[in-house]
C-alpha cells in the first residue's frame, strides 16, 4: 500500500479528530457532577463558589453522581436553626465554611457528551401556540419575549421559544420545555392570565408592574404557606403573600372604599363590599376588606388562596404551586394576547434511554447487515473493511456537526442519519463495481464516471428535502437537516475519501 | 450453485434470469439469482437439454470480467440477452399492470375511506397516550369502546430481546382529559408525567399539516423531476425514471394501507425520503445505459447495472428492515416500514419497468 495518504484521506481523518472532540465532553473527564446555579444570599455564593465548577467531594466523601450529592448533604442534617462546616472540594479549590440549610447550590450531573437529545429522547413538554390573531414579526417577537419572562418568573429557564411558520404562512409559536409538566404550561402559556381586581364594578388594580410594582415572592416573610387542615375529600393548604400596590391604584382602592357602608360580623366590622380578584374573567378569590381602610390609600394587599390534595403533602404542593402561579401573573401581568395551545407533546424521560440504548442495537444489526451483503457479492474482505469504516465515519461526522452547531437531536432526526448512511452504501456500490469494470479507462476516469450517478443522486435527495423546512410548522426540520448533513458530509468528503481508498486496493 | 446451462438462442425454453447469464462467466450469481426471483414473472427455471453453443457467444464475453470463473464451462448461455431481447416488453407491461394495479387500490381505498392513506392523531387531530406497562388490548378495547362511544387504537410497544410488552399507545380523537380519565378508571392509578407520555393535537392543526405535508411531498417530487431532466436532457429515459420513482411511491402506499397501518406526519416525512431515495438505482441504470451508448451491447449495460442495483437495493432493505423489527419506537417503525416497502417497490418499478423503458426506447432510436 503506498505510504502516501492522499489529502482526501488526510482531510476525513482530520475532520473525524475534530469531531470526536466536538462530541466528547471534556469534562466529563474530572468529575460527575457540577455546579449549575448558584443561589442568591447563599452560604455557597457567600463562600465564593460559582456556577460551573465541577463538585468532587463533600466533607471528605467523594461525589460521583447526583445521588451521591443529595446523600452527602442530607447527612449533614442542615437546618435552619444551626449552622454547621462544610469543606467542598472542587476542580478549582477547597471550600470550607459554616452554612444552614440555606447552601443554595443547584448541582446537575455532567453529561458524558455534547450531544443535544431533543424532547423525545430526554423528555420534557413541547407545545405548538397559535395568537389569536395574525401578529407581525415584531408583535411575535415581543411575545415570546413576555411567555420567556413569565415561565423564567414561574422557575422554568430550560425552555426554547421560537417562532416558526408553516407552509401556509401561519406563524406560531413554539415552546419546548425539558423536564416540565405539559399541565403547567397549559396554565402558564394557554391562559392569557388577565388579572383584575374589582370592588363592585370598579377596577381597582390589574397585574403588572403598574399596578403592583412588587409582589413578595420567595421570601418566607410574606409569602408562605399559612397551614393545612381537612376538608371533606382529603386535605387543604392556604397560602398567603403580600402585593404592594401602586401610588394610583392605592388612591383607586380608597375612592373605591369611600363611600361603602360598614358591617359588622364575626366582632369585626367589615365594609359591605368585597374586593373580587378576577383571573381571565373568572372569579377566584373574594377579599372582605376591613372598615379600618375606609377611604385609605392602602398599598399592602394580602392575597389568600389554597390548595388540595389527598394527602397533606400533596395539598402542600398543590398550594405551593397555585401561589406561584398566581405570583407570576401578577408580576408579569397578562399575556398581550390570548394564546391558543394546538398541539401539545409531553414526552416522560423515561422512554427516552431506553430508546437510546435500542436504536443502538439496531444500527450494529444493520451495519452487519450490510457488511454480510457488500461480502456476499464481492468477496472480498479488503472491500468490506472500507466500507465498514466509511459507514462509521459517516455517522461520526454527522453526530459531531450536531453537536458543534448544537442541534437537537430527535427521534425523526435518527431516521434521517440512517437514510443519509444509506445513500452511502448505495454510492460505495455504484465505485466499486464502476473501478471493476474491465474498460481501459484509469481510477480517476471510473471515479468520475462514478461521480456523474453520485451527484446526480445527491441532487435529487436534497431538493426532494427542501420542502420539510416549512412543513408542519417546521417540526420535522430536524429530519431534513441530519438527512441534508449526512448526504453532503458523504458526498464531499467520506465518499472521496473511500474512492481514494479504493484506488489504492485497486493498484494492489 | 445452479448454472444454467448451454442453450441455444433459437431454443424457445425460457431459462431464468437468462439477462444476467448472458454476457458474463460464472461469477458468484447466486444472490442475483434469489432476488430476481419474486419479481420476475418468468417460467420456473429450468435446465434445459444440452445443446451446443454458439461459439461466437463468446465474443460476447466483452462484459466486465469479475473473478475468474470457478467451474462454469466456457459456453454460456447467451440467451439471457436474446431472452430479454424477446421478453423485455411483457415485463414492461407485467410493471404497468402493477402500477395500475396499485392506482385501482388506491383509488377503491379513497372511496372507501376518504383518503388515500389512514392516518394517525397528529393528522386527524386528537389524543395519543403512551403509558409504560403491560395491558390486555382486548379488555381495554372494549372497555374503551363502551366508556367512550368511539373507536380507540390501541397498540404495544415490545422489548424484542425479551418479548415483554413495555408499553401501550392509544389513539383517539377524543381529548385528552376524556381518554386520561377512562385510562385511569381502567388502570386504577393515576397518569401523570413520569409513568406516561401525551401527545395532543388539535383537529384543525393536524388537518392543515396534512394538507401540507401532501404539497410537501408533490413539490419534492416535481423538484425531483426537475433535476432528473437536468441530468438527462432526454424525455423518455427521464420519464422512465419519474414513473419508477412514482410507482416506488405509490406501491410504498399501497402496501403499507394493506397492512392497515396509521400514517403520522413522520411517516409522510419517510415517503418523502424515498423520492430521493429510490431514485439512486433509476440514475445508476439510466446513466449507464443510455449514456455511455457504444460501450458494450445494451443488454450488458443493463445487466452490469443490474448487478451494482442488485447490491445497492438489497443492502439498504437488509439496514432498513433490521431498523424495523428491532426498533421499539413506534415513530421509528412506521419510518422504516415505509423504507422498506419503497425499496421493495423499487426493485419492481427499477428492473421490471424502468429497464424495460430504457431498453424499447433505445430500439426504438437503433440504439445499441
Amino acid at each position: 500500500m503506498a505510504t502516501k495518504l492522499n489529502w482526501k484521506i488526510w482531510l476525513l481523518i482530520i475532520l473525524l479528530v475534530i469531531t470526536v472532540f466536538a462530541i466528547i465532553n471534556p469534562k466529563s473527564f474530572s468529575g460527575d457532577v457540577m455546579v449549575k446555579e448558584i443561589e442568591a444570599n447563599s452560604s455557597a455564593e457567600q463562600a465564593g463558589i460559582s456556577a460551573g465548577e465541577i463538585i468532587k467531594a463533600i466533607n471528605g466523601a467523594q461525589i460521583k453522581s447526583i445521588g451521591d450529592y443529595s446523600e452527602a448533604i442530607s447527612s449533614m442534617n442542615l437546618s435552619e436553626n444551626q449552622s454547621v462546616r462544610i469543606t467542598i472540594l472542587t476542580d478549582r479549590q477547597d471550600y470550607v465554611f459554616m452554612t444552614d440549610d440555606n447552601l443554595g447550590i443547584i448541582p446537575s450531573a455532567i453529561p458524558k457528551t455534547k450531544l443535544k437529545t431533543g424532547l423525545d429522547l430526554q423528555g420534557g413538554a413541547r407545545a405548538l401556540v397559535a395568537p389569536e390573531k395574525e401578529l407581525s414579526a415584531s408583535e411575535m417577537q415581543n411575545l415570546i419575549e413576555v411567555v420567556r419572562n413569565r415561565l423564567s418568573v414561574y422557575g422554568l429557564t430550560d425552555v426554547t421559544i421560537k417562532d416558526v411558520s408553516d407552509l401556509g404562512g401561519k406563524h406560531f409559536m413554539l415552546v419546548e420545555m425539558a423536564g416540565a409538566t405539559p399541565k403547567e404550561l397549559q396554565e402558564l402559556v394557554g391562559k392569557q392570565g388577565k388579572f383584575e381586581a374589582k370592588i363592585g364594578d370598579i377596577i381597582v388594580f390589574e397585574g403588572g408592574k403598574n399596578d403592583i410594582p412588587l409582589v413578595c415572592k420567595n421570601d418566607a416573610k410574606c409569602s408562605y404557606i399559612e397551614q393545612c387542615s381537612e376538608v371533606s375529600g382529603g386535605q387543604a393548604c392556604s397560602f398567603k403573600f403580600q402585593i404592594t400596590l401602586s401610588a394610583a391604584a392605592a388612591q383607586r382602592q380608597a375612592e373605591a372604599t369611600m363611600n361603602l357602608a360598614e358591617n359588622i360580623s364575626g366582632g369585626e366590622s367589615w365594609l359591605n363590599e368585597s374586593l373580587d380578584l378576577y383571573l381571565d374573567d373568572v372569579l377566584v378569590e373574594s377579599l372582605r376588606i376591613s372598615s379600618d381602610l375606609k377611604g385609605k390609600a392602602s398599598t399592602t394587599i394580602v392575597i389568600e388562596g389554597s390548595g388540595f390534595g389527598a394527602t397533606t403533602q400533596e395539598a402542600y404542593d398543590a398550594a405551593q404551586k397555585e401561589m406561584n402561579r398566581l405570583q407570576t401573573i401578577l408580576i408579569t401581568g397578562s399575556l398581550p394576547y390570548k394564546l391558543n395551545i394546538e398541539k401539545l407533546d409531553s414526552i416522560s424521560p423515561a422512554l427516552g434511554t431506553q430508546f437510546m440504548r435500542n436504536i443502538f442495537i439496531a444500527s450494529i444489526a444493520a451495519f452487519i447487515g450490510v457488511c454480510l451483503i457488500i461480502y456476499i457479492r464481492y468477496r472480498k474482505f479488503n472491500l468490506v473493511l472500507p466500507v465498514i469504516f466509511t459507514m462509521l465515519a459517516e455517522v461520526v461526522l454527522i453526530l459531531g456537526v450536531a453537536a458543534l452547531i448544537k442541534w437537537n437531536i430527535d427521534l425523526v432526526s435518527i431516521v434521517g442519519i440512517v437514510a443519509a448512511i444509506g445513500t452511502g452504501v448505495d454510492d460505495q456500490v455504484v465505485m466499486i463495481d464502476e473501478s471493476e469494470s474491465t474498460k481501459s479507462y484509469t481510477m480517476k476516469e471510473r471515479i468520475k464516471r462514478a461521480l456523474f450517478i453520485i451527484m446526480g443522486a445527491y441532487a435529487t435527495v436534497m431538493v426532494s428535502l427542501i420542502p420539510l423546512w416549512w412543513a408542519g410548522a417546521g417540526m420535522l426540520r430536524g429530519f431534513a437537516i441530519t438527512t441534508g448533513l449526512g448526504v453532503t458530509i458523504g458526498v464531499f468528503i467520506t465518499r472521496p475519501a473511500f474512492g481514494e481508498i479504493l484506488k489504492r486496493i485497486k493498484r494492489e | 450453485m445452479e448454472e444454467p446451462e448451454e442453450n441455444k438462442v433459437e431454443t424457445k425454453e425460457e431459462v431464468e434470469e437468462e439477462i444476467k447469464e448472458a454476457p458474463v462467466e460464472v461469477k458468484e450469481e447466486k444472490p442475483v439469482h434469489e432476488h430476481q426471483d419474486h419479481h420476475a414473472g418468468t417460467a420456473p427455471r429450468g435446465h434445459e437439454g444440452a445443446a451446443p453453443i454458439h461459439q461466437h457467444h463468446e465474443q460476447k464475453k466483452h462484459e466486465e470480467h469479475h473473478q475468474k470463473p470457478v467451474e462454469k464451462k466456457p459456453r454460456e448461455k447467451f440467451n439471457g440477452s436474446a431472452w430479454y431481447d424477446r421478453n423485455y416488453k411483457k415485463l414492461l407491461i407485467l410493471s404497468l399492470v402493477i402500477f395500475a394495479f396499485c392506482i385501482a387500490y388506491l383509488c377503491i381505498f379513497y372511496a372507501q375511506h376518504g383518503d388515500i392513506m389512514k392516518k394517525d392523531v397528529s393528522l386527524t387531530g386528537g389524543t395519543m397516550m403512551t403509558v409504560y406497562q403491560d395491558v390486555n388490548v382486548d379488555e381495554l378495547s372494549s372497555f374503551l369502546g363502551t366508556k367512550m362511544g368511539q373507536e380507540c387504537t390501541i397498540r404495544k410497544l415490545e422489548d424484542i430481546t425479551t418479548r415483554k410488552t413495555i408499553a401501550f399507545v392509544v389513539q383517539t380523537e377524543a381529548d385528552a382529559p376524556t381518554i386520561r380519565a377512562a385510562l385511569e378508571e381502567f388502570l386504577g392509578y393515576e397518569l401523570n408525567e413520569d409513568n406516561s407520555s401525551t401527545e395532543i393535537s388539535s383537529a384543525s392543526l393536524a388537518k392543515s399539516f396534512y394538507k401540507q405535508l401532501i404539497i410537501a411531498m408533490i413539490i419534492a417530487f416535481v423538484f425531483m423531476a426537475i433535476v432528473i431532466f437536468l441530468l438527462f436532457k432526454t424525455f423518455v429515459p427521464s420519464m422512465a425514471v419519474i414513473l419508477s420513482a412514482m410507482m416506488d411511491i405509490l406501491g410504498a402506499l399501497v402496501m403499507v394501507d394493506m397492512m392497515g397501518v396509521r400514517i403520522s406526519s413522520a411517516g409522510i416525512a419517510a415517503f418523502l425520503m424515498l423520492i430521493g431515495y429510490s431514485v439512486d438505482t433509476d440514475i445508476m441504470l439510466t446513466a449507464k445505459t443510455v449514456k455511455r451508448r457504444g460501450e458494450g451491447t445494451l443488454n450488458s449495460r443493463i445487466y452490469s447495472s443490474l448487478k451494482t442495483g442488485l447490491v445497492m437495493t438489497p443492502a439498504s432493505l437488509v439496514a432498513v428492515l433490521a431498523a424495523y423489527f428491532i426498533v421499539q419506537s413506534l415513530v421509528l417503525k412506521e419510518m422504516f416500514l415505509i423504507l422498506s416497502c419503497g425499496l421493495f417497490m423499487d426493485l419492481i418499478g427499477t428492473w421490471l419497468g424502468n429497464a424495460a423503458i430504457i431498453k424499447w426506447y433505445c430500439e426504438k432510436h437503433k440504439y445499441t
